[in-house]
């Protein structure tokens, strides 16, 4: 378990404070009501990597995610015990701002979710809130997020058009290039490309590795194999525990609780 | 069918005759429904028409009454000021009303509110006129008749309306655009304005513009409420009664001459054409604010890119 706090982190990480993890999760549970969900998480986050969170349906991996940026807050009944730090400090702390952390912390969700507005708009929407540019570099932001992640080609001549005239896929490249545009440094991807087809799901996958390390990726996903492909590190949760964390390799070749033998192994789930 | 093997074909074959006939005749009783619908409008409009067409002066709109004759200006007027008033008073209290109980309201306060709206629009609108006369006109406040109990009784007319559409519009907002507006960190206040108010915009609308239907077409409360006046309104808000449209359809069509009677069509005709109008009003609004709607998703023919 030694691999959990000290990943091998691809990336030029270096120096004290770099060296913490950017995000991290100690002894967390998590309930709704009299339901504990989640039960004495640890997990440190290390800046610049992906993590997979994976396990099978219903055992918190998107409560697990959506506690890293507060979305679960404002559901009835939700508590949360132990330590959620961005940056050494708690998430829930009072002097932590809910909407800078947001901007730090993004997230993407399972279903591509534009706004009704335009495509510029939908990039942007976020830049806008926060006015993090001025009108005129709106559309000049739009274009750079819509290239980085390779939907300029397709969208340039429809920048006005609405985004639901657009393929599911394009969609959710779409919702990731907003979530992009805010310069988050944490992003929360919770199953991105499970309604995504297997070319638009590898441009997906390409541009997860070429956002790190600028970027740090929690991903939670049903895909073992993409968990494999993309991830640093992987997670394996179970009924609200978490069972074995570590480098991708390690999980997947060399898994030392049955648990997690059975699941990638295909027994669980 | 071809498929089918010999034993079962017969059963098929019962099943089938069963679908038809089922099939005609629920599309025979939509088609009765369907012209039960249309014969009486068509009639409606048809009548009003023939009956007025003929007979119709433009110096009605110019023009106002004199005894059983002149002009419908000041019922024109009358009806565009009370209408305007209900809109701004109704519309103002009925979309707080509605954005409250969507947005704000805890659910036990929320049922209890809802419960007493629906109360409220169930009172019969010449009751509602019949306490705002024993209330603002007659007692306690003593307007006399006048524009503004008038505006005062509508507007509890159609806010119970109103607040309904509103509320509904707004919860039917997807969940969705919220969600991705708190993962950008957008404040409540402007995710509200930008992700909720603007999509449920064209459900707000068109209660709105039923809201103004209904005033426009009001004629018991108004009997109560702002009397009747021959002369245009006099735009201050007590103790001046005012005349509008439905007056001049409901009264002039029981007087014993050729000339009111023309007065009392020409009323008609004016009063179907603003509710048209209002309905143009709301498709027009309803299409320019929703270009981004995900109902909206036929695509705009154009030049595909050269790949
Ligand atoms: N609002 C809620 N109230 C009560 N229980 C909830 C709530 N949200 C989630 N749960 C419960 O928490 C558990 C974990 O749910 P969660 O959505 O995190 O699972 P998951 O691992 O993401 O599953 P999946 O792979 O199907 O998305 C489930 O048992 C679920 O029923
Ligand atoms: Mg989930």
């Amino acid at each position: 378990m030694s691999e959990v706090t000290s990943p091998a982190v691809a990336g030029p990480a270096a120096g004290t404070v770099l060296d913490r993890p950017v995000m991290s999760v100690d002894d967390v549970s998590v309930g709704f009501g009299p339901k504990t969900v989640l039960n004495g998480i640890g997990l440190p986050i290390e800046r610049g990597s992906i993590t997979a969170l994976i396990g099978p349906t219903g055992c918190g991996k998107s409560t697990l995610l959506r506690s890293l940026n507060r979305m679960n807050d404002k559901i009835r009944g939700y508590w949360r015990r132990g330590r959620i730090e961005l940056e050494g400090q708690d998430v829930a702390d009072s002097s932590t701002d809910l909407l800078s952390l947001r901007r730090r912390v993004g997230m993407v969700f399972q279903r591509p979710n534009p706004f009704p507005m335009s495509i510029r708009d939908n990039v942007v929407a976020g830049v806008r809130a926060h006015g993090m540019a001025s009108r005129s570099e709106l559309t000049d932001v739009a274009e750079r997020y819509l290239k980085e992640v390779s939907l300029w080609g397709a969208v340039a001549d429809r920048l006005g058009d609405s985004p639901f005239r657009l393929s599911g896929g394009q969609q959710q490249l779409l919702c990731l290039a907003r979530s992009l545009a805010v310069e988050p440094d944490v992003l929360l991807l919770d199953e991105p490309t499970s309604s995504l087809d297997p070319v638009t799901t590898e441009i997906v996958e390409d541009l997860l590795r070429n956002l790190v390390p600028d970027v740090t990726i929690v991903i939670v996903t049903h895909n073992l194999a993409q968990a494999k492909r993309v991830s640093n590190t992987t997670a394996f949760l179970y009924n609200g525990h978490l069972v074995e964390a570590g480098e991708t390799s390690q999980i997947f070749d060399n898994p030392e609780q049955p648990e997690t033998v059975s699941y990638i192994g295909g027994r669980i789930g | 069918m071809a498929i089918a093997t010999a034993r079962s074909s017969a059963g098929n074959q019962a099943r089938t005759r069963r679908r038809r006939t089922k099939n005609v005749f629920l599309w025979g009783a939509c088609g009765l429904a369907l012209v039960l619908l249309v014969v009486p409008v068509v009639w409606i409009i048809g009548g009003v028409l023939a009956n007025s067409l003929p007979h119709w002066h433009w110096n009605v709109l110019t023009t106002d009454q004199q005894g059983n004759g002149g002009g419908l200006l000041n019922a024109i007027q009358g009806t565009f000021l009370i209408t305007a008033l209900v809109l701004v008073v109704a519309g103002v209290v009925g979309i707080a009303g509605g954005l409250y109980l969507a947005e704000f309201c805890p659910p036990e306060r929320g049922q209890l509110l809802r419960g007493a709206s629906e109360v409220l629009s169930g009172v019969p609108s010449i009751v509602l006129g019949y306490v705002g006369y024993i209330a603002l006109v007659a007692g306690v406040f003593h307007w006399g008749f006048s524009l503004a109990a008038a505006v005062i009784v509508l507007s509890v007319l159609v806010i119970p309306y109103i607040t309904k559409t509103t509320e509904v519009a707004i919860r039917n907002v997807p969940t969705a655009y919220r969600e991705g507006g708190e993962a950008l960190g957008m404040r409540s206040g402007y995710m509200l304005r930008r992700l909720v108010l603007k999509p449920a915009l064209p459900g707000i609308v068109t209660g709105l513009i039923v809201a103004a239907a209904i005033a426009v077409g009001e004629t018991a409360p108004l009997l109560y409420t702002a009397g009747y006046s021959g002369n245009g309104p006099t735009f201050s808000l007590t103790h001046s009664p005012l005349g509008y449209l439905t007056y001049a359809v409901f009264t002039f069509y029981n007087q014993p001459s050729n000339s009111a009677h023309q007065l009392a069509n020409s009323a008609a005709l004016i009063l179907i054409l603003l509710v048209v109008l209002l309905i143009v009003v709301a498709r027009v609004v309803v299409s320019f604010t929703q270009r981004y709607s995900p109902d909206r998703q036929v695509r705009v023919p154009r030049a595909r890119r050269a790949r």
